[in-house]
C-alpha cells in the first residue's frame, strides 16, 4: 500500500514492510518460533521478491520498539472495502528476548484492530490458526475473537495435517470484549516497570 | 464458595504448568509465589501472560461458579499491577472471590 503510515502506541510502533527488512524477516520466518505458519520465502531473493509483489489488498507492518528496534511483524491482509472485512495474518514474534515483561504483543495487535476498525471502518476481522497453534488459539479467544468453523485437514504444516480453526472477530465485539482487556494488559507492562528504551 | 488461598495458588500454578508445557526446557517459568510474571524481571511476554490469565480466569469461574474477569477497569484500577506475580495475582484474585461471596 502507497499511502502506508507507521502506527504508533505507548510501547511499540508498527510501521510499513520494506524491501530492505528481507533478512530480517526472512531469520524470523525460518526460526522455531514459526513452525505453526504457513512456509515463507525460503531465501533472501524469494523473499525480497514477496515483500515487493505485495498487493494493495495488503497492509504489513514490522513491530518495532520505542528505539526502533524491530522485534515481529504483523499484517492485515485481504481488505475488502465493499463486504468491510479483513484478515489479521503473519503475526509473529521474532525477538522474544526483547519482548519479555512487555505488552508488545498485545500492543500492536491492538494498533492493528485500530486501525482495521476506525480508520478502515471495518465490520468484522477473520482469520485461520493451524490446529497445533494452541497458544495463538488460546491468546486469539481471550482477546474476542470466536471460533466460527474448522476446515479438516487443512493444512500441512510441521509434517502432518491439520485442521485450520476459523476466527472472527466483530466491531461490537472488539469494542466490548477485545479493547477492555488490551487496555488491562498494556496497563499492566506500563504499572510497575521501565519501558523499553 | 470461597476458594482458599491455597487453592487459588494450585489455579495459578497449574496455569504456569500448562504453559511449560509448550516451552522448551531453558524457558520454564518456576512454580514459585516470587515468579515475576509481567514487569522488567519476568520471564513472560504478553502472549505467555494471556495464556497465564486466560486459564486463571477459567478455573476460578469453574471454583465460584460465576464467570469472573481478570482483565477489567477493576485490574487497571489496582495500585499494583495484579501481574507483577504470583504472590500478587493470588492476592488479587482472593480480593475478587471475597468481594462477590
Amino acid at each position: 500500500m502507497s499511502n502506508m503510515k507507521t502506527l504508533t502506541g505507548e510501547f511499540v510502533s508498527l510501521r510499513p514492510l520494506g524491501v530492505e527488512d528481507a533478512e530480517m524477516t526472512l531469520k524470523w520466518r525460518q526460526s522455531q518460533r514459526a513452525i505453526n505458519l504457513n512456509q515463507g520465502a525460503g531465501t533472501l531473493a524469494a523473499q525480497r521478491a514477496w515483500i515487493s509483489s505485495r498487493p494493495d489488498s495488503e497492509y504489513n507492518f514490522v513491530i518495532e520498539l520505542k528505539d526502533g528496534t524491530p522485534v515481529g511483524m504483523l499484517s492485515l491482509v485481504g481488505v475488502n472495502q465493499v463486504n468491510r472485512h479483513a484478515e489479521p495474518a503473519r503475526f509473529l514474534i521474532g525477538e522474544e528476548e526483547a519482548c519479555r515483561g512487555f505488552p508488545v504483543a498485545v500492543e500492536a495487535m491492538k494498533l492493528l484492530y485500530e486501525f482495521a476498525f476506525d480508520t478502515l471502518q471495518l465490520v468484522r476481522v477473520h482469520g485461520t490458526i493451524a490446529s497445533d497453534n494452541k497458544p495463538m488459539y488460546k491468546w486469539q479467544c481471550y482477546l474476542g475473537m470466536k471460533e466460527e468453523g474448522r476446515l479438516r485437514r487443512h493444512y500441512f504444516i510441521n509434517n502432518h495435517f491439520q485442521d485450520a480453526i476459523c476466527m472472527g472477530l466483530l466491531e461490537d465485539e472488539y469494542r466490548r470484549i477485545s479493547l477492555p482487556r488490551m487496555r488491562a494488559l498494556i496497563a499492566a507492562g506500563r504499572s510497575n516497570i521501565n519501558k523499553p528504551a | 464458595m470461597v476458594p482458599s488461598q491455597e487453592a487459588i495458588l494450585a489455579i495459578i500454578f497449574q496455569a504456569l504448568t500448562n504453559l511449560n508445557l509448550e516451552r522448551d526446557a531453558s524457558s520454564q517459568v518456576p512454580l514459585d509465589v516470587d515468579t515475576a510474571l509481567f514487569g522488567g524481571a519476568s520471564a513472560l511476554d504478553s502472549l505467555a501472560l494471556v495464556s497465564v490469565i486466560s486459564d486463571v480466569e477459567m478455573a476460578v469461574s469453574d471454583a465460584v461458579g460465576e464467570p469472573i474477569s481478570l482483565t477489567d477497569d477493576q485490574a487497571l484500577s489496582q495500585q499494583v499491577s495484579p501481574f507483577t506475580s504470583v504472590r500478587t495475582l493470588c492476592a488479587y484474585v482472593l480480593q475478587l472471590t471475597h468481594e462477590r461471596a
